[in-house]
């Protein structure tokens, strides 16, 4: 089945009094496939918003080419928005309209029934607030009427800008199981830019990470967190005097090691061992009890999508300085390949400027 | 079809229209209340003798004009001699020429009566209402354009509806329709309540043929107008996704623009100067024509006369209206939507 969405080398450059031009998408490319929650994460500043305006015609590109439905757009757009819905970045409405009105008003000026606002109402949970005004609405609220208007159509590709935003825990729930109902149970697709990457990390099955206007890695949420899991194992002693002695005798068994496989590191960190690179866990164990030294916790520290987001953008946090937006990864213009299991990555950089 | 059923409702349901549309039937409503407690068809006879009474009143104290009425040789006196003289007082009975001279009182100067005059007075006040409410629409339209866009509503309609040449085209012919509405429902609103104070306590007559044929191409340009108005407050405010930036143009233009354009050409001593105010090619456009005198020779026996016609006025202003809408239409099409 060919992509949903398929956009490539994309590029919006902002020109700017006595400064130097903004490249805001530097050949930026996308694919989303049918069916999918599909997360599109970046930094602030990176071109997420960017890219889902200019899919949607509301701003202008300097290069590249994009398709919805196989359809190029912004020219055939007029002939696939029926099959859109959208919500790009805060929502924002009349304010002295009730959100019924509101969604009344959009449903009628595209002949849809309005027995279908009533069910969007009810499918956000929004069917006791219909009546009041939006200046009454909370910030979550609006996002709720948001969706509304973006499910109105029924569409079969679904884009949300921040969805989540100002939600509630319990909204933030049921906006998850509402927008996986639609992608696994209805076959929309479903296009998310995020911030929350736990959210993220629990609604998506593929996703894309953009920086600087370009893409650094795409493919299923588990398989980029797999790639880039990096894990390790802490390991604790009943007596911390324990920690440089166990910490020689698995540096030291290490030579033992096939030499294909990676270096066996073992780092003292406050009172636990930190070690990485090693076979199995079972290794540690029995490496260390041959050691005469004898283990009170061993524990296995997977990386999450924070990290993995982190490391890949590299904006993770250093301690005494602050991330400023547009400085996160540089990515090289030609993508590399790493094999990650079964599944092969694209990897555009992991370069960080910083 | 559906957008500008839409796009009606949309502007129907703000609340600035209902305000303003209050504001609107209010204001008519007093312009014909004004007309019906100011104007009477003339006093009562009862009045009438009141007031001959406190006239007479008056007169019994006025001492010289009694002495000259009750006195027939008063004004061969040596005071009053060069009377006789005076071809002013020529053909003047000695009563009438007492009353010239010492002054008399009338009922009539002391009671003021006034009488709407409908087939007079009416055009320029329906003229009036349709001018008036193509600036509350022209701020309306302009108030629904720019607040689509501080409110993000523009995106939104835009993520529904890509052609953007569609969504400004109905969006221009929703305002100037409920526009043209407005100012037809005001006008003859206007013109019912007037004519009702007329009938009732004022004058109707003349509203004959001749009275619709010099005067409904006045109200239905003046009706054009508005609706150009309307188009242009719109435009300007498309063009500065702004409210308020359409409403400091207009507003800037008409009080300060004008004035400097005027100041200009007195300075240059251009002949005709006024034909470079908005305001002579509007008067031109809604009377039919307007002359415009230049007495800058000073030998000459007349003045040239420059005439401007409604259709030159029509031209020149539509011109403007057109101009500010493509070049909207321009910007709309181009500039990106955040």
């Amino acid at each position: 089945m060919p992509p949903i969405i398929e956009i490539s080398g994309l590029r919006k450059t902002y020109s700017r009094a006595f400064r130097q031009p903004h490249n805001a998408l530097d050949g930026l490319d996308l694919e989303v496939a049918a069916g999918q929650v599909h997360g599109f994460l970046g930094p602030n500043g990176s071109g997420k918003t960017t890219t889902l305006r200019a899919l949607l015609g509301l701003i202008r590109v300097d290069g590249g080419t994009m398709r919805i439905f196989g359809e190029e757009v912004p020219q055939r757009l007029p002939d696939v928005v029926a099959r859109i819905g959208a919500v790009v970045e805060s929502p924002q409405f009349f304010k002295h309209f009730s959100g019924r009105l509101t969604l009344q008003l959009l449903a009628e000026s595209a002949g849809v029934s309005k027995t279908r606002v009533e069910e969007v109402l009810e499918q956000v949970g929004l069917r006791d607030a219909a009546k009041a005004s939006v200046k009454g609405y909370s910030l979550g609220m609006r996002q709720r009427l948001a969706v509304a208007q973006a499910l109105l159509k029924q569409p079969q590709l679904l884009i949300l800008d921040e969805p989540a935003n100002g939600l509630d825990p319990a909204g933030i729930h049921h906006m998850r199981e509402l927008l996986q109902w639609l992608a696994h149970s209805q076959g929309v697709t479903v296009v998310v830019s995020s911030h929350l990457l736990s959210e993220v990390q629990q609604l998506c099955d593929s996703m894309t990470i953009v920086s600087r206007g370009r893409r650094i890695v795409d493919g299923s949420v588990a398989d980029i967190i797999a790639g880039h899991g990096d894990s390790s194992l802490t390991v604790r002693f009943p007596d911390a005097a324990s920690l440089p002695e166990a910490a020689e005798a698995l540096t030291a068994a290490s030579g033992s090691l096939d030499a294909a496989k990676a270096a066996v590191t073992a780092s003292v960190d406050r009172d636990r061992l930190v070690v990485r690179g090693a076979p199995e866990a079972s290794w540690v164990t029995k490496t260390l009890a041959d050691a005469g030294i004898y283990l009170s916790e061993l524990r296995t520290e997977t990386k999450n999508l924070e990290s993995v987001f982190l490391e890949l953008t590299g904006t993770a946090p250093v301690p005494g300085q602050t991330v400023q937006i547009g400085e996160s990864a540089v990515v090289p213009a030609a993508p590399a390949e790493v094999a990650v299991g079964d599944v092969t990555i694209e990897v555009e950089s992991e370069g960080a400027e910083r | 079809m559906n957008l500008f059923k839409a796009e009606l409702r949309r502007i129907a349901r703000r609340r600035l229209s209902l305000i303003f549309g209050i504001i609107a039937a209010a204001g008519v409503l007093v312009l014909a209340g004004v007309f019906w407690f100011t104007s009477s068809k003339g006093p009562t006879a009862e009045a009438l003798e009141e007031a001959q009474a406190e006239a007479d009143r008056m007169n019994e104290e006025n001492y010289e004009y009694e002495a000259c009425i009750e006195d027939e040789a008063y004004l061969e006196g040596p005071d009053y001699e060069w009377v006789e003289d005076d071809p002013y007082y020529d053909g003047l009975s000695h009563e009438e020429a007492c009353a010239e001279l010492f002054g008399v009182w009338t009922a009539e100067d002391l009671i003021w009566t006034y009488t709407f005059d409908f087939a007079e007075e009416s055009p320029l006040l329906l003229i009036g209402v349709a001018i008036v409410a193509g600036l509350v629409m022209m701020m309306l339209a302009s108030s629904a354009i720019g607040a689509e866009w501080s409110s993000g509503g523009m995106a939104n309609l835009l993520l529904w509806h890509p052609n953007r040449m569609r969504v400004w085209g109905t969006k221009l012919g929703a305002a100037a329709a409920v526009c043209a509405a407005a100012v037809l429902a005001l006008m003859l609103l206007a013109f019912g309540l007037l004519y009702l104070a007329a009938s009732v306590r004022g004058d109707v007559s003349g509203v004959d043929a001749g009275w619709w044929d010099e005067n409904l191409p006045k109200f239905a340009r003046a009706a054009v107008l508005s609706v150009g108005m309307t188009v242009l407050g719109a435009s300007l405010a498309m063009l500065g996704r702004h409210t308020a930036i359409s409403g400091g143009i207009i507003a800037g233009y008409l009080i300060v623009g004008d004035m400097l354009v005027r100041i200009a050409a007195m300075a240059l001593q251009m002949p005709f100067s006024e034909r470079l105010s908005l305001y002579t090619w509007v008067t031109a456009w809604v009377d039919g024509k307007t002359e415009l005198y230049d007495w800058t020779d000073l030998y000459a026996e007349t003045a040239d006369v420059m005439v401007i016609t409604a259709s030159e006025a029509g031209l020149l202003l539509g011109g403007i209206v057109l101009g500010f809408a493509v070049l909207a239409t321009w910007a709309f099409q181009r500039r990106d939507v955040s």
